[in-house]
């Protein structure tokens, strides 16, 4: 490989109580991959990124990150646990990306709200600062939520399922921002069901089924499968 | 081997007979619903019934809950005593579940009972009859004749046994006039929590203020809280009392702020244990009239 | 005149003082956890709790007298337990949150019935358990204060933690340790308000006071501060207006303040389904 890798899971098996979800996966992602990560529902692709992140304790095997630690993680859930009628404004959602720098007590400074203003902007949501979250559409949130990514300036990002039922146009946006960061070096590992948009945007391929894992570039995994995996 | 047989036979019969006999000399089960009446029926009854008293020493009878256990003993019972004028709210209901057919011997038959201070529950009659020494009289001789008829053998026991409750309920009275004649008249005014001394206040020529209803259910509102500390101060009651029942806090406060001191604990609905200061109906009407005295008495 | 009406009850009686007190202590204390508990949508969970740290607090009296920190110990373990259980229950079988709570706290209810009634005098330990707003002696209001303070200062060095947590706990844990151990917190202190709350005022006085005022500011702001600050005065307001009430009108002084609470809600309910422009529509579609 030409980079180092930055994640490896070595025979690592998650799941459940006594029940597992993803099988002995073998796998090294390079640093500065832009991974998609698909799969029928159950298959642990949501999983795989919890225990990334730590939530959860491997079963078996292990996950090793290369010259990162858990701070350098920028993780975007799926979009069950949030509460958008939550009586919040865009500005302070998006300001908890700051949340490493700023922590409990801190001020936001000068520099940093301009680096508020600038996410906002690049998203698409400029001049939305101060509209309440629940005021917004699914695909505005959206936006928004990836803002909050953006402030976080972490070197590794995971998102997962970041366009269910989200608009084309907001899609689309957000692709182009994925594919930013993955010019500025990044890591990016998405968990998306759309085949077509894994195909067109995303080199590297981690399918996930029952009992195996297929890793590689996008056009060798996905091959021949032509229908659009709508899980 | 005749010998053996018949001494066989003897045995048997003697082992079947026994039972008969214990059966015929079985007490009498009583049942009363409450601490203070059970107290006057043993105190009649004596060895010959056995008492059990379903709300026991230190409870509240107005509020109390029967459990299935106290169904059982009503349904096994030989004879029932209640106290009437409304106290046993939950007697009919208790009756009807566990089956009882028997007779229900009303203690207060015979009293005219005092209207209540408020009138709010009970119809309208205040039930705590025994706080008058007099009304006492026509409990013990209601439970006497009530348990002559179910147990004509034991008739003369009975009788002995009122006797002796009613000289010592005489001697009673006799020493409780004598001590409430020795308060002077604008001494006469008591706070307690709990407005079950009607019978006692008119009998003895004490006023009682309370600041709940009769029912210890009832909540407390601001303005009679209010009207309380405005009458203590005005009267210049100097003592208030806490009922063995309800909570203290309430009177504390009203205390605190009105200027009187808390004076002792009075019994109204129950007993104190078997080894307090008010374990008998005579023990406690002694205790509250003292602890009335002292606390009213003094400077 | 309004002097009369207003204030006078409170300069004349030093127990509507208190009251007053005890009441706006609850106010600075429980009211916020009640947003909180509100936003995170476990409104009943206040409730169920209430009756599921009974008996906690019984055994600690059986226990240890009318030792506070005893009744206070109880409440706070079986609260702890019952919430633990909760989230294990739903979290190893097909139950949802609202089924294992509702099935914990019914268990743990009458497990307190049983405590309390085997004792014997069960009127006396349910008054000498739960207290009442006219009857704050000096240990009852310290106590009510005490968890007044602790509980602004929770939420003082807990605001944003708590915020994240509520809003996105996913997001929360991932960047944050807070995100483990807040909704902990958040937990012990509902449940020291609450039994703080019984003891000095009542059942029905500490959930009412800590979930009606919450649901009253909702209906009138989007954000966060303001609906903190609403909930806290609103339920200043109406303790002295139920305060009011009881010494004007006769009335049993916890029930007024709740009703007081109650017509807040009603009135604010009414306000926000009034007709709007361009909805009109909507609300004869809704009559139909």
């Amino acid at each position: 490989m030409v980079n180092p890798p930055a994640i490896s899971f070595h025979d690592l098996t998650l799941g459940y109580g006594k029940h597992a979800v993803l099988r002995h996966l073998e796998a090294s992602v390079p640093r500065g991959a832009l991974l998609a990560v698909v799969g029928a529902n159950g298959t642990g692709k949501s999983t795989l990124l919890k225990a990334l992140m730590g939530e959860l304790k491997p079963m078996s095997g292990s996950i090793h990150l290369q010259g990162f630690g858990w701070r350098d993680l920028a993780y975007l859930p799926q979009r069950v646990a949030l509460e958008q009628n939550f009586p919040m404004d865009v500005h302070d959602c998006v300001a908890m990306g700051l949340w490493r720098q700023v922590g409990v007590f801190g001020g936001v400074s000068p520099a940093q709200e301009h680096k508020i203003t600038d996410a906002l902007a690049t998203v698409g949501m400029g001049g939305m600062q101060h509209s309440t979250l629940s005021r917004l559409s699914g695909g505005q949130m959206q936006r928004v939520l990836f803002a909050r990514l953006l402030l976080q300036d972490a070197p590794v990002i995971l998102l997962d399922e970041p366009f269910n039922a989200i608009d084309t146009n907001t899609t689309l946006d957000l692709l182009k921002l994925i594919q930013h960061w993955h010019q500025q070096g990044r890591t990016v590992l998405t968990v998306l069901h759309d085949w077509g948009l894994v195909r067109q945007y995303f080199p590297a391929t981690l399918w996930l089924t029952d009992g195996q894992a297929v890793y590689g570039n996008t056009a060798k995994v996905l091959g021949q499968q032509s229908e659009r995996w709508v899980a | 081997m005749l010998s053996q047989w018949l001494r066989c036979c003897l045995l048997l019969l003697l082992v079947t007979w026994l039972p008969w006999v214990h059966a015929e000399e079985a007490p009498l089960k009583a049942v009363a619903t409450f601490s203070i009446l059970g107290d006057m029926v043993k105190a009649v009854g004596g060895e010959r019934i056995q008492l059990t008293t379903l709300v026991g020493a230190d409870s509240d009878g107005h509020v109390y809950q029967p459990t299935s256990a106290d169904a059982k003993t009503v349904a096994q019972a030989d004879i029932l005593f209640v106290n009437g004028l409304g106290f046993e709210g939950w007697l009919e209901r208790l009756v009807e579940a566990s089956g009882y057919k028997g007779k229900v011997v009303t203690a207060t038959e015979g009293i005219t009972g005092l209207p209540l201070a408020d009138g709010d529950n009970h119809g309208g009659v205040d039930p705590h009859a025994w706080q008058n020494l007099a009304n006492a009289k026509t409990y013990i001789q209601n439970i006497t004749r009530a348990l002559q008829d179910a147990d004509p053998v034991g008739s003369a026991v009975y009788a002995i046994n009122r006797d002796t409750y009613l000289q010592q309920l005489a001697a009673l009275e006799q020493q409780l006039a004598e001590t409430i004649g020795k308060l002077p008249e604008d001494r006469r005014s008591v706070v307690t929590s709990h407005d079950a001394f009607g019978y006692f206040a008119a009998a003895y020529q004490l006023k009682f203020l309370a600041p709940q209803g009769i029912n210890t259910e009832t909540e407390a509102t601001a303005k009679d809280v209010a009207a309380l500390i405005e009458q203590i101060r005005a009267e210049k009651i100097t003592a208030v009392f806490v009922e063995n029942m309800v909570s203290p806090r309430l009177l504390e406060q009203i205390a605190a702020e009105s200027g009187a001191t808390v004076g002792g604990t009075l019994y109204a609905d129950a007993l104190s244990p078997a080894d307090g200061v008010a374990g008998t109906y005579l023990a406690m009407m002694k205790h509250n009239i003292e602890t009335l005295y002292q606390a009213l008495a003094a400077k | 005149m309004l002097y009369d009406l207003l204030f006078a009850p409170f300069a004349d009686y030093v127990f509507m003082q208190r009251a007053l007190v005890g009441t706006w202590a609850m106010a600075l204390g429980a009211t916020p956890f009640g947003v909180f508990l509100l936003l995170r949508r476990m409104s009943l969970v206040g409730d169920a709790m209430a009756h599921a740290i009974l008996p906690g607090i019984a055994v600690g009296y059986l226990l240890a007298g009318l030792s506070l920190t005893a009744m206070t110990l109880g409440g706070l373990v079986v609260g702890m337990v019952v919430a633990v259980l909760t989230s294990m229950v739903t979290r190893l079988t097909r139950l949802p949150e609202d089924a294992s709570l509702a099935a914990f706290y019914l268990v743990s209810l009458a497990l307190g019935v049983l405590i309390i009634s085997s004792k014997g005098s069960s009127v006396d330990l349910v008054h000498v358990l739960f207290g009442s707003v006219l009857a704050l002696n000096n240990a009852a209001l310290l106590l009510v204060a005490s968890i007044a303070t602790l509980s602004m200062l929770t939420l003082a060095v807990l605001y944003r933690p708590l915020v994240l947590e509520c809003f996105d706990s996913a997001y929360c844990r991932s960047v944050s340790t807070f995100g483990v151990w807040t909704p902990v917190v958040f937990l012990v202190m509902v449940v020291l308000n609450l039994v703080g709350g019984f003891h000095a005022l009542g059942t029905l006085m500490a959930v009412g006071i800590m979930i009606l005022p919450a649901v009253v500011a909702r209906l009138w702001t989007q954000q966060l501060g303001t609906m903190l600050a609403l909930a806290v005065t609103v339920a200043m307001l109406c303790s002295w207006l139920g305060l009011l009430m009881s010494f004007h009108f006769d009335l049993p002084s916890g029930p007024t303040i709740i009703l007081s609470l109650g017509g807040m809600y009603i009135l604010s309910a009414l306000f926000a389904l009034r007709p709007q422009r361009g909805k009109v529509d909507s609300v004869r579609q809704f009559l139909q």
